[in-house]
């Protein structure tokens, strides 16, 4: 009696881990990351170890190592950093301005703006520093 | 003679074209990103912060930052330790000690951080930073 031999099922491979592993990495990412504009120039924060824990929202004034400017990502002469202070303070009051300085710029490029945001009516002003000792580029 | 009806396959929706935008937006995050652990300190405080509720007298002392970052107090320039040293002591002496801080326009920026990093630690908690140049 010839037995009539099974057809062997090709095993399939199953996706569906390969799809739950793809997209936990990708909430990941989404979630831990938070987007900023990036400088158009190299920022190395300062260096501390006291810093509070950053919150969200504000815009980023980036100053370079030579005194450049830069306004959430955006390059800004100097002479046009009050005027678009003030407009985004108009929009919002309560608004936070963080400072993006490099740790090598001279304090004469730094403290004037925390001046001219006082005197714009900011009433948080903060300094970007960084808990590394060797923090990366933040370009 | 009855026609046996074959079964309808049934329709499946292809997850290959999801996982393939997946992956995109995965290598994109990936490659895009630059990740900075980030902290802040503040520069402005509110105004009730900064001055003595009761408005006492304060100890104040006045730290200056020349153009290499060195503090100096008056004219003797101050190591880490004892700048630390002194701050402790000046705390212990008055809790509500004001560090005042004039800094060059020369001295970079970590220097003034740095200083205001150990006065934070070592637990002061009202400082101000002077400055002598005038607004851009």
């Amino acid at each position: 009696m010839k037995l009539k031999q099974n057809r062997r099922t090709v095993p399939t491979e199953t996706i569906i881990a390969l799809i739950d592993v793809v997209f936990f990495l990708l909430v990941f990412f989404m979630l831990i990351g938070r987007m900023d504009a990036t400088a158009p120039f190299e920022v190395t924060p300062p260096q501390a170890q006291t810093g509070r824990d950053m919150p969200t929202g504000g815009i980023t004034l980036a100053i370079s190592q030579s005194g450049r400017l830069a306004l959430d990502g955006d390059a800004l002469p100097k002479s046009e950093i009050s005027p678009a202070l003030a407009k985004a303070l108009a929009k919002d009051p309560a608004l936070r301005l963080r400072i993006n300085a490099h740790r090598s710029a001279d304090l004469r490029h730094v403290l004037p703006h925390v001046s001219l945001a006082e005197a714009l009516g900011f009433l948080d002003v903060v300094l970007v520093v960084t808990p590394e000792t060797s923090a990366g580029v933040g370009k | 003679m009855q026609l046996a009806r074959r079964p309808r396959p049934q329709a499946l929706i292809s997850l290959v074209p999801m996982i393939d935008v997946m992956l995109i937006l995965l290598v994109f995050f990936m490659v895009t990103s630059s990740y900075l652990n980030l902290d802040m300190i503040p520069a402005l405080r509110p105004v009730d912060e900064a001055v003595s509720s009761d408005g006492s007298a304060q100890r104040r002392l006045m730290i200056r930052l020349d153009a290499t970052g060195t503090p100096h107090l008056r004219t003797q320039a101050l190591s880490s330790e004892t700048l630390d040293h002194l701050l402790r002591h000046s705390l212990a002496l008055d809790p509500k000690t004001q560090l005042m801080i004039l800094p060059s326009g020369a001295a970079p920026t970590q220097a003034l951080i740095s200083l205001m990093d150990l006065a934070a630690s070592t637990g002061v908690k009202n400082m101000r930073v002077l400055q002598l140049e005038a607004r851009p």
